[in-house]
């Protein structure tokens, strides 16, 4: 592709020559000038649509003139083509003048009023390119306002263009066309469908572009003016799509969150739970010292010194391990990963706080460590194969992208998978219907070129077998492979070598070699040389009595499917908790010690492609320390020192140790297991996070909760009739340990399975069944 | 008032009519109207359900086009063209004289639920203004004296032929199954171009060009 061949086209605007790649249209060729022409309705990522005609300009091909002012965002370059814009033309400037004139002649005077005033291109281009009279003097039109298109997203109509950038962005990228616009004429309006709110996973983006006040988003609305905000570029902490951000902070506390301008990631999109879930870092129960538990058991809080003391005698005394959640930052799990062998002494580090297995383990340090597959080659791919893996739900911009190029050149997707999702409906994908912990006996179905991509999330782990049978099928076809998690730390705890067969860079644990890499660069003799064990062996380990130790940093026990010995072995053990709020661990910690949330503080992410995401503390005055500078303190306590006092010393030793260039390590087959036949009323279980559901993030922002789907139990027809059943009814389902009861809907998912949110209001799998998927349970008419 | 299969057998038969099923929305939005007089929110959802949009997309377009009531209208729905040509030869002064005669503002419905008054625009019969349209079909060259005629015979339910078009003025209700494709036999009847609208045309066969 790098080698295509870009006609070029040469035209004059306003007297100056610029050559553009054919196709471009005039308003772009004037930006390469430095002209800017007014507009509203015209935005790079959407089809172009003329609806706002804020973009007149005059423009003559090889002598012969256009009769009227034309709309330069709708009208490609072509040879030949003089331009001359409201800077040379004083029939352009004119035009644009009235059309200025027009759009403000039901514009409300709520500027002073308008959550967009300060930066708001109408009042920016009316102030450029208007006039300063008007010869309107009627009355002018109203509408109630605002109202609610969702629980998050507010219209007030009268402030509205009517550029149909909102509505475009809805169906053309979000593919969700819940906003229209309705009626005609003066009356004309944005709109949703009474009963049809506009809850998008997107809807944020509309409230970004719109060019106006019109749409605003509730939890921002009235709160600040742009000009007393303080901006600072940011990376998303939700998931592992990588969006780069923009954090905006009043006074000490974060205001809004926008997406950034990223081409090769994000583009100019986001998610709305990266754009609103940012409450949980002002909630009023954040830890905000630190706590020692006493003589007579109870948590107190504590001076630094005290604290960091108690910690290290505390870990000096026995032989510990490390849980590190998946949304450290890549510093901050380096950190964990070089305390775990330099003050601990150990590889029993492992930062899958979530269903995970030895299987997994080994693909991750011979396939994904090696991985290079990227946005980019989603958009060159000839088919996609999506295992194990929600895009829409799990990583939001990776389905962006792919169905970027669904709507553009119809690219294949096929998804393997148990239920048929909103979001692979939306992608047109060819749906492989198989039992949930069959996947892998589809795969030899798909056909697969190099050119190929195949994205497998995290989840696909949960199928015995599966993530060998695809490295092999990658291997066989040299199809580019992918492994997506879902949170924003797991690439990064990676390479950091948070995990206990893996040092950083990907260097494996068994070759001697890397060890002495390793124990080099940081000084000490020598490496453990024994492979680490996993979260779930930690905790059984804990609960045996041969780990007596734990230092646990941002895990949630209810994340993976034996919380109970999670729990168990919490109280078991001597455990030294850094967390930013109260959660199951720091109740039962010993030590606790307050970190810094990621807006406080600076670092970076690697998204799932394994580029890297810097971010810069937004609020600069925090008091909250990161991770790794906590981790520094108990290692000096320890007379084990890591020497990763900042952010930036961690960064710079983590990029002077490099990627590992010998051979990694090699990956074997793990069998298939085969499912067991089923009684009658008895399903196998298959779950997925939704994006917008009760993870602990997203906790405080009860506008964008109101927009999360609504929790179901997905069966298919045949076992709704079975069961006797129809849409909206209630459902029980239950296995030995609990039973959740949630409305039914009959859909396309394999008839042997039942779906159910994993973690949604009244649909907490792991805590209710102790399972999340590939278990039998009992599916009855309630 | 829900679809019976067979309303729903013949909008699949409309949808089999076009190689792209969102294609069939405006026929589908008429028929639901023939069924229920307007567009009530379950039409709006079965045709979204029917044609794979969401039902945002079916309302936008049922909102934009006039032709659409999203509220029941009478019987006979009567339309008195107010643009500029018909207005200066008395549509304005019939407009007046019908709601004054009915009791009735604009949009309004009578009591009786037999006529419903609505002003609309230009509807291409300029020649022969004023104009008055009744479910769409015209009444050409009328009176504030012919108009009334008119609504006093739909009240008195044996409703005055239109002047020009079929021999028999339909029902709102029927006329928008006809708008959906459903044939009521009277496609054929009465004067289409009338020699108004053709005078231009023969003068200029005539050669009359100069
Ligand atoms: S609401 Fe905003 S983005 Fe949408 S059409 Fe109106 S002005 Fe444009
Ligand atoms: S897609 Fe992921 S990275 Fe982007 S804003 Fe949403 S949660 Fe954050
Ligand atoms: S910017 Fe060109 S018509 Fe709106
Ligand atoms: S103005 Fe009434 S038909 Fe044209």
């Amino acid at each position: 592709m790098s080698n295509e061949v870009v006609d070029m086209i040469t035209v004059v605007i306003d007297g100056f020559e610029v050559s553009v790649p054919k196709g471009t249209l005039v308003i772009r060729a004037a930006e390469k000038l430095g002209i800017q022409i007014p507009r509203f309705c015209d935005h790079p990522l959407l089809d172009p649509v003329g609806a706002c005609r804020q973009c007149l300009v005059d423009i003559e091909i090889n002598g012969r003139a256009f009769p009227k002012p034309q709309a330069s965002c709708t009208i490609p370059v072509e040879p030949g083509m003089i331009v001359k814009t409201q800077l040379t033309s004083a029939v352009a400037k004119k035009a644009q003048e009235g059309v200025m004139e027009m759009l403000l002649i039901n514009h409300p005077l709520d500027c002073p009023v308008c959550d967009k005033g300060g930066e708001c291109p109408l009042q920016n281009q009316a102030m450029s390119n208007g006039q300063s009279d008007s010869r309107f003097e009627g009355t002018k039109r109203t509408f109630e306002k605002p109202i609610h298109i969702s629980s998050q997203v507010l219209l007030d109509r009268e402030r509205c263009v009517l550029c149909a950038r909102c509505t475009r962005f809805s169906e053309q990228i979000a593919s969700d066309p819940f906003i229209t616009l309705n009626e005609r004429g003066a009356l004309q309006q944005v709109g949703i469908y009474e009963k049809q709110p506009f809850e998008s996973y997107f809807s944020g983006n509309t409230v970004q572009i719109c060019p106006v006040g019109a749409l605003t988003g509730a939890s921002y609305r009235f709160r600040a003016r742009p000009f007393d905000l303080v901006s600072t570029p940011s990376a998303c902490e939700h998931c592992a799509s990588g969006c780069s951000l923009r954090t905006d902070v009043r006074r000490g506390k974060t205001l809004r969150r926008l997406a950034g301008d990223d081409a090769e990631v994000n583009e100019e999109w986001n998610c709305d739970k990266g754009r609103w879930a940012f409450k949980y870092v002002t909630a009023a129960d954040r830890l905000t010292h630190p706590m020692v538990r006493n003589a007579s058991g109870e948590l107190q809080e504590a001076s630094w010194p005290e604290a960091i003391a108690a910690a290290a005698a505390g870990l000096q005394k026995t032989s510990a391990a490390v849980l590190v959640g998946g949304r450290a930052s890549v510093e901050d799990a380096y950190g964990y990963s070089k305390f775990a062998r330099v003050t601990l002494g150990t590889n029993n580090i492992d930062f899958r706080s979530r269903i995970s297995t030895a299987e997994e383990r080994d693909f991750i340090a011979s396939t994904v460590v090696r991985a290079k597959t990227t946005y980019r080659d989603i958009d060159r791919a000839d088919s996609v194969l999506l295992v194990g893996f929600e895009p829409e739900e799990e990583s939001p911009i990776v389905f962006l992208r792919i169905h970027k190029q669904v709507r553009k050149r119809a690219l294949k997707v096929t998804a393997i998978a148990s239920k048929l999702s909103i979001g692979n409906e939306k992608l047109s994908a060819n749906f492989v219907c198989v039992a949930p912990g069959s996947e892998a006996t589809a795969l030899p179905s798909v056909a697969l070129t190099a050119q190929s991509v195949i994205l497998v999330g995290e989840r696909a782990c949960e199928s015995a077998g599966l993530l060998s049978a695809i490295a092999a099928l990658a291997e066989k076809t040299g199809a580019k492979l992918a492994w997506i998690p879902r949170r924003a730390g797991e690439r990064g705890a990676i390479a950091a070598g948070a995990i206990g067969n893996l040092l950083p860079g990907g260097r494996p644990v068994a070759d001697a070699s890397a060890r002495v890499d390793v124990a080099a660069a940081w000084g000490v003799t020598s490496i453990p040389s024994s492979l680490g064990l996993s979260s779930d062996e930690i905790i059984a380990a804990v609960n045996k009595g041969t780990i007596g130790a734990l230092v646990v940093g941002g895990v949630d026990p209810l994340d993976g499917e034996n919380h109970h010995e999670m729990l168990e072995a919490l109280q078991k053990a001597f455990v030294v908790s850094l967390e930013i709020r109260p959660s199951a661990v720091t109740t039962l910690a010993d030590v606790v010690l307050p970190v810094a949330a990621v807006t406080e503080k600076s670092g970076s992410f690697l998204d799932w492609e394994g580029r890297s995401r810097n971010f810069e503390a937004a609020v600069v005055d925090s008091l909250q320390r990161s991770d790794v500078r906590l981790l520094s303190m108990i290692a000096d306590e320890m007379s084990k020192p890591i020497s990763l006092s900042t952010v930036k010393a961690a960064s710079k030793e983590f990029a002077s140790l490099g990627n590992w260039d010998g051979a990694p390590s090699a990956l074997s087959l793990t069998s298939v297991q085969t499912v067991s036949a089923l009684q009658a009323n008895e399903a196998l279980l298959t779950s997925w996070r939704r994006l917008l559901d009760e993870g602990s993030l997203q906790q405080g922002e009860e506008n964008l909760a109101g927009t999360a789907r609504k929790p179901v139990v997905v069966i298919s027809p045949k076992r709704a009739a079975s069961i006797g059943v129809t849409d909206g009814e209630a459902v029980r389902v239950s296995n030995s340990h609990g039973a959740i009861v949630l409305p039914v809907l009959v859909e396309a998912i394999h008839d042997d399975a039942v779906w159910l949110p994993r973690n949604s209001r009244g649909s907490h799998l792991l805590a209710t069944f102790g399972v999340a998927s590939g278990a039998v349970v009992t599916v009855v008419k309630d | 008032m829900a679809f019976t299969d067979k309303d729903l057998q013949v909008m699949d038969s409309i949808i089999n009519r076009y190689p792209r099923k969102r294609s069939a929305i405006m026929p589908l939005l008429h028929y639901a109207q023939s069924r229920d007089g307007f567009i009530t929110s379950d039409g709006i959802e079965t045709i979204a359900k029917k044609l794979d949009l969401e039902t945002a997309e079916v309302s936008a377009v049922a909102t934009f086009y006039t032709q659409y009531k999203r509220k029941p209208v009478g019987e006979y729905h009567v339309g008195v063209c107010t643009n500029t040509l018909c207005a200066v030869m008395g549509g304005d002064e019939i407009f007046a004289g019908l709601k004054d005669h009915l009791g009735i503002e604009n949009d309004g419905v009578t009591a009786d639920g037999k006529v419903s008054l609505e002003h609309i625009e230009c509807n291409a019969a300029c020649d022969f203004a004023p104009v008055v349209m009744a479910n769409w079909e015209f009444y050409d060259n009328q009176t504030v004296q012919s108009a009334k005629d008119l609504v006093d015979s739909m009240r008195a339910g044996k409703p005055k032929a239109p002047t020009r078009g079929p021999d028999v003025l339909q029902n709102w209700k029927e006329t928008s199954a006809v708008l959906a494709g459903i044939n009521d036999g009277h496609a054929n009847e009465g004067v289409q171009a009338g020699a108004p609208t053709l005078l231009g045309l023969n003068i200029s066969k005539k050669g009359a060009r100069g």
